[in-house]
């Protein structure tokens, strides 16, 4: 029933309260016997100290009721320029997007194009904004490959791999979900870009956000985790060592999800390696699995760190050196005190003063380095998305 | 509250003793919080059941009514007994409409009427998600039905709307006019808990006739001969505008107190028809059905139907409007039962059985419009030209193809466009053969009102399933005698004879200019034109000024003639110098529409005599005062020279200089072939240049046939750019309402 639309639109516009927390409240009417449409769970205020709501909560919903005829008219705006809003409980809403984002999940999110797409295989794909000439590439043959085999292609609208994915899926005649940074009613120049693939039903618009929300830097961090939680499995192209791209994916690593990434070239400089160190699956140019030697899981730093620490410690076995002495050894262009802090940050040497000079020897001889990387600070969903 | 506290309060705010059963059953379930249908005739007290909750509300009361004429009677009465209400409309300025938006938002507002057309409004939804809002009216119900005898598509998004509002929200919907059919479309519509409450709808006080007539002369004639006769003032409704012209010129013309009416006229002339009928300023207005409905006057002493309405529901909307004070009221139909020999259809019958058989344009126009819509997302105006289909038959095609779903009206930027929707359903144009069927079943049964022998208030509401058990009377079927049609009055007939040769319609060209100065806190608005040549009208709010040649002061303060001459200046300057024109008669009235077609397209020669003739009787009344410097005539697109020989006549008879120099830097098309303004305009625009001086020249300029005159205002522009002093069209023939085939 439509009506309920205006109450689903209410509650994903409430403020201050999170969506994990409407979505839990609704889940306790879903649960409770006999269950609460969403329409109770605003028209009966009685019902709410049995569904957990707090007195705080209980003044968020009075204004919110307030607010429901108003947001009728918002509803009939959208609904009448052919934009579907879709909530949590309705079978249009997707499964993938359920499971992977749990209570997590958007309540309300909305669309304009053709959502059977929602309910079809899909494939995120990834990358920076700035992406090198080979990342389009790969791009390009990720999409191929996946369109060829039936599977919808979500991405983002940036620019760069964003982009490629979507322009590559419409030359192969695929399908492509656009994930919005913004309201589903501001994307005017869109629209009228890819007018025709959204009425032949080639694309879906989706938005989690108000649907009169501008772009945001928070609206475009949160809606990447909405491609991921859209998509069956993740190809990301390029990404560095921070922004989206690498949040998205150490994101989705620490959630479990299987994401390949592009095997970088030796001459690249980015972070794609490390994503793979940490998790992310290697595939080759043509998005074809790879397996990879310890060797090959090194980025170059660590490779010449390797070469330096190796020779330090072959020094070492030899006996006690100076600093200046290891310099000259390895062939450097170091600072005597950068070889020192250097030294000193290594776990299996010691600094021992002798005469009042600084001589270095090994605790060890036999044992190997580790590498061994800090987990990053988690990513916090703590702004909720629809304040 | 219950009904005695109500009363109290009803007595204080509205002057009001008691509330009838009715109203009370409504109020009391309104102010629960539920939603109410109520079916009451015209004068029943239906508004009083919102607006009396609407001042316990806390909030805001929003009132969708389909009529301006109606919101401005009501804001009145409702500031009068110290209710705060105001309306949002077309007719007010934006800056108008935003302040009552901006009194709403402030929660100031008790009652706020809006035009439904509003829904589409982007500003109006932006602002009305801010307001406090505590209930929804929905005036004129049967409007949101489809199988009501007037759909109005804007109404199809308040259905949508009051289909999403909150269960708590009351609803009221209200109309006079709904059969059981009806009845339940808009109980399904509005949905929820809902109750109905149906009153009977007899009118007691209307004496009811049916004159049949064997012409439209006979029509003219009758009302000639007894117009005068009635008592008080009243409306005269026929079919089609020119009809209201030439019905409304006719009785002035013999004497009687007449003035016309219709929708096409701009919103101030409408607004000042509408005040001078509460006013009695007139004995009658000849009107099409714009006019009349939800006007709050109570003592429209008759209302004359010279054209059958298409249906009894319409009928008995039309003369509802009648009589509310429940005095003596007349109510008369003219039927034409002069048959056509081939079809055998009525006269009378041919003009709705027209309306009704073309209300929706071809398929194929249909699939045009979707295959355009297929290829990009267009305005109304794109649409129109790319498909070259009229602009209101595109407006019925887009309607109908929303209310289908294949296409949604969105909002690009600020431009709305048409979408066409993916996995849209393929277009049901049976549906339109299914309604058509319905619709002229209706006629049917209106033609049978007129042969009936049965009580007429009876058979009326024996139609629109009245909740009554009731005898009628007061008709021309029972205690009233019939008007029969005698011998023909001869003085009349050949005084409309010689109305018919006198009468020149008139080209609405001249451009005007205002301003809306305040003078001590109030607003008024000068409107500045240029009718005919040395000729200024001043319009100072609605009175009107006409002064030829120079302004008389002693009419206008200091001040006010210091604004007027500023927009005198103004407008000379930055407007076209075209004035009206005069044609010498109507295409396709008289003979004279047949003569210019066999000359133009089937080699009948030369214009005739009598053409001149009548054009120049056109131009001497019309512009026989004036001196003229030149005459120039519109360059031929195919006709040859047909207008170059008729205006060399033309000028020597006259004797004013010909001149040959105005012509065409381009080919252009025939007018004809385009079907809306927007392609006529572009096909003539820059497509004429003349290398004379025409500096502050007076000029007659002539055409054969004026229709949607674009032709001649291009023309216009042009000579005002080169310094031309007035410009004056004559032409033999204006078309009625579209372009001649």
């Amino acid at each position: 029933m439509n009506q309920e639309l205006t109450y689903w639109v209410t509650l994903a516009s409430m403020p201050v309260m999170w969506t994990r927390r409407k979505n839990e409240i609704y889940i306790n009417c879903f649960k409770h016997e006999p269950r609460i449409t969403i329409t109770q769970l605003f028209e009966q205020p009685s019902l709410w100290p049995e569904l957990g709501i707090t007195q705080e909560e209980a003044q968020l919903f009075t204004q919110a009721k307030a607010e429901l005829a108003n947001n009728s008219f918002l509803v009939e705006d959208l609904l009448s320029q052919g934009y579907n809003i879709i909530p949590l409980h309705s079978p249009e809403y997707p499964i993938t997007l359920k499971q992977n984002l749990k209570s997590g999940a958007p309540s309300v999110i909305y669309t304009k194009g053709n959502i059977e797409l929602l309910h079809k295989p899909s494939v995120a794909v990834v990358g920076s904004r700035n992406a090198d000439n080979v990342s389009l590439e790969f791009t390009k043959n990720i999409v191929e490959k996946e369109v060829a085999q039936g599977k919808v292609i979500v991405s983002g609208f940036a620019k760069g791999i964003d982009r490629q994915a979507l322009d590559s899926t419409l030359e192969h005649a695929g399908e492509s979900i656009i994930v919005l940074p913004q309201g589903i009613t501001t994307f005017n120049s869109g629209y009228k870009q890819y007018y025709k693939p959204i009425t032949q039903g080639k694309v879906l618009v989706l938005s989690s956000f108000h649907p009169k929300a501008p772009w945001c830097v928070e609206f475009a961090m949160a809606r990447n985790a909405i491609i991921y939680g859209l998509a069956s499995s993740i190809y990301a192209a390029q990404s560095d060592n921070k922004g989206g791209t690498w949040q998205g994916v150490t994101d989705g690593l620490r959630k479990g999800r299987e994401i390949f990434v592009r095997y970088p070239n030796k001459e690249e400089k980015n972070a794609n390696l490390l994503l793979i160190q940490k998790g992310a699956k290697a595939v080759d140019f043509f998005g074809e699995s790879l397996t990879l030697s310890s060797e090959e899981l090194m980025t170059a730093e660590e490779k010449e760190k390797n070469k330096i620490d190796n020779g330090i410690r072959h020094l070492l076995s030899r006996g006690i050196t100076t600093s200046k002495e290891i310099i000259s050894a390895l062939k450097l262009d170091w600072s005597d005190s950068k070889m020192k802090n250097y030294l000193r940050k290594m776990l299996d040497i010691e600094e021992i003063k002798i005469k009042n000079k600084i001589y270095f020897k090994s605790k060890t001889f036999a044992q190997q380095s580790a590498l061994v990387f800090e987990d990053e600070v988690p990513y916090s969903n703590n702004k909720d998305i629809n304040k | 509250m219950n009904r005695t506290q109500a009363e109290i309060k009803l007595k204080r705010v509205f002057n009001i003793e008691h509330f009838y059963d009715e109203q009370w059953n409504a109020i009391s379930k309104i102010l629960a919080g539920e939603r109410v249908l109520m079916i009451e005739r015209t004068g029943f007290g239906k508004s009083l059941c919102y607006q009396f909750p609407a001042i316990l509300f806390q909030g805001i009361t929003i009132v969708f009514s389909p009529l301006i004429a109606l919101m401005r009677d009501q804001v009145n009465g409702l500031k009068s007994k110290g209710i705060n209400a105001a309306y949002i409309n077309s007719e007010q300025s934006e800056e108008e409409n935003n302040q009552v938006i901006e009194q709403a938002l402030n929660n100031q507002l008790k009652i706020l009427y809006i035009a439904p057309e509003r829904q589409e409004n982007q500003q109006w939804l932006e602002a009305v998600r801010k307001m406090r809002l505590s209930m929804v009216v929905i005036d004129e119900a049967h409007t949101i039905s489809t199988w009501g005898h007037d759909f109005r598509p804007a109404f199809r998004r308040i259905i949508n709307l009051v289909e999403l509002l909150p269960s708590h929200l009351p609803v009221l919907a209200t109309t006079a006019t709904a059969t059981k059919r009806v009845q339940h479309d808009i109980e399904q519509q509005i949905g929820g808990k809902l109750t109905t409450i149906r009153g009977s709808l007899k009118r007691e006080n209307f004496k009811l006739f049916v004159i049949r007539v064997k012409s439209e002369e006979e029509k003219m004639i009758w009302l000639a001969q007894h117009l005068n006769s009635f008592k008080g003032t009243g409306i005269i409704y026929s079919g089609t505008r020119f009809a209201t012209e030439n019905y409304a010129k006719w009785l002035q013309y013999v004497g009687i107190d007449a003035i016309d009416y219709n929708a096409g006229f701009d919103a101030d002339t409408r607004k000042s028809v509408e005040k001078g009928l509460l006013e009695n300023k007139w004995k009658c207005i000849v009107s099409t059905n714009a006019l009349g409905m939800g006007i709050d006057k109570p003592d429209i002493r008759f209302v004359i139907h010279t054209q059958m309405p298409v249906s009894p529901i319409h009928y008995y909307q039309e003369i509802g409007r009648a009589g509310r004070d429940g005095l003596p009221t007349i109510i008369i139909l003219f039927f034409n039962d002069n048959k056509d020999e081939q079809s055998g259809v009525s006269q009378d019958l041919e003009l709705p059985k027209h309306f009704i058989e073309s209300s929706r344009p071809s398929k194929s126009k249909y699939m045009k419009i979707i295959e355009l819509l297929k290829e990009e997302p267009l305005s109304e105006r794109l649409l129109a030209q790319k498909s070259n289909i009229k602009l209101g038959q595109v407006r019925t095609i887009k309607y109908d193809l929303m209310d289908q779903g294949i296409i949604k009206e969105v909002l690009l930027g600020k431009s709305k466009k048409y979408e066409y929707q993916y996995n849209a359903p393929t277009l049901n144009y049976q549906l339109f053969d299914r309604l058509r069927e319905l619709k002229l079943k209706d006629l049917r049964s209106m033609e049978k009102y007129v042969y009936t022998s049965s009580p007429r208030m009876g058979y009326l509401c024996h139609f629109l399933d009245s909740d009554e058990d009731s005898t009628y009377s007061n008709c021309d079927n029972t205690n009233l005698p019939k008007a029969i049609i005698k011998e023909q009055d001869s003085l009349l007939a050949n005084k409309l004879q010689e109305f018919r040769e006198t009468y020149f319609p008139v080209l609405e060209l001249c451009d005007f200019s205002f301003k809306t100065p305040t003078f001590d806190g109030e607003k008024i608005r000068f409107t500045v034109r240029t009718p005919y040549p040395d000729v200024i009208e001043i319009k100072k709010g609605e009175q009107l000024y006409r002064f030829e040649n120079s302004i008389k002061d002693n009419y206008f303060t200091e001040q006010e003639l210091g604004i007027i001459k500023d927009i005198i200046s103004q407008h000379r300057k930055n407007k076209s110098h075209i004035t009206n024109g005069v044609a010498a008669a109507y295409y396709g009235v008289t003979n004279v529409g047949t003569t210019l077609h066999r000359c133009k397209y089937n080699n009948g020669g030369d214009f005739p005599q009598f053409l001149l003739k009548l054009t120049l009787k056109a131009f001497r009344k019309i512009f026989g005062a004036f001196s003229f410097d030149m005459v120039l005539y519109v360059p031929p697109t195919i006709s040859g020279d047909l207008v170059r020989n008729f205006a060399t006549s033309f000028a020597s008879i006259i004797k004013v200089p010909i001149c040959h120099r105005l012509t065409k830097t381009r080919t252009t098309k025939e007018q004809k072939v385009f079907n809306n303004r927007f392609g006529k305009h572009d096909n003539v625009e820059n497509a004429f240049d003349i290398d004379i001086d025409v500096k502050d020249k007076t000029i007659i300029l002539i055409d054969d046939i004026y229709d949607s005159g674009e032709t001649l205002k291009e023309i216009g522009r042009l000579l005002t750019t080169k310094g031309a002093k007035w410009i004056a069209p004559v032409v033999i023939a204006k078309t009625v309402g579209g372009t001649p085939q």
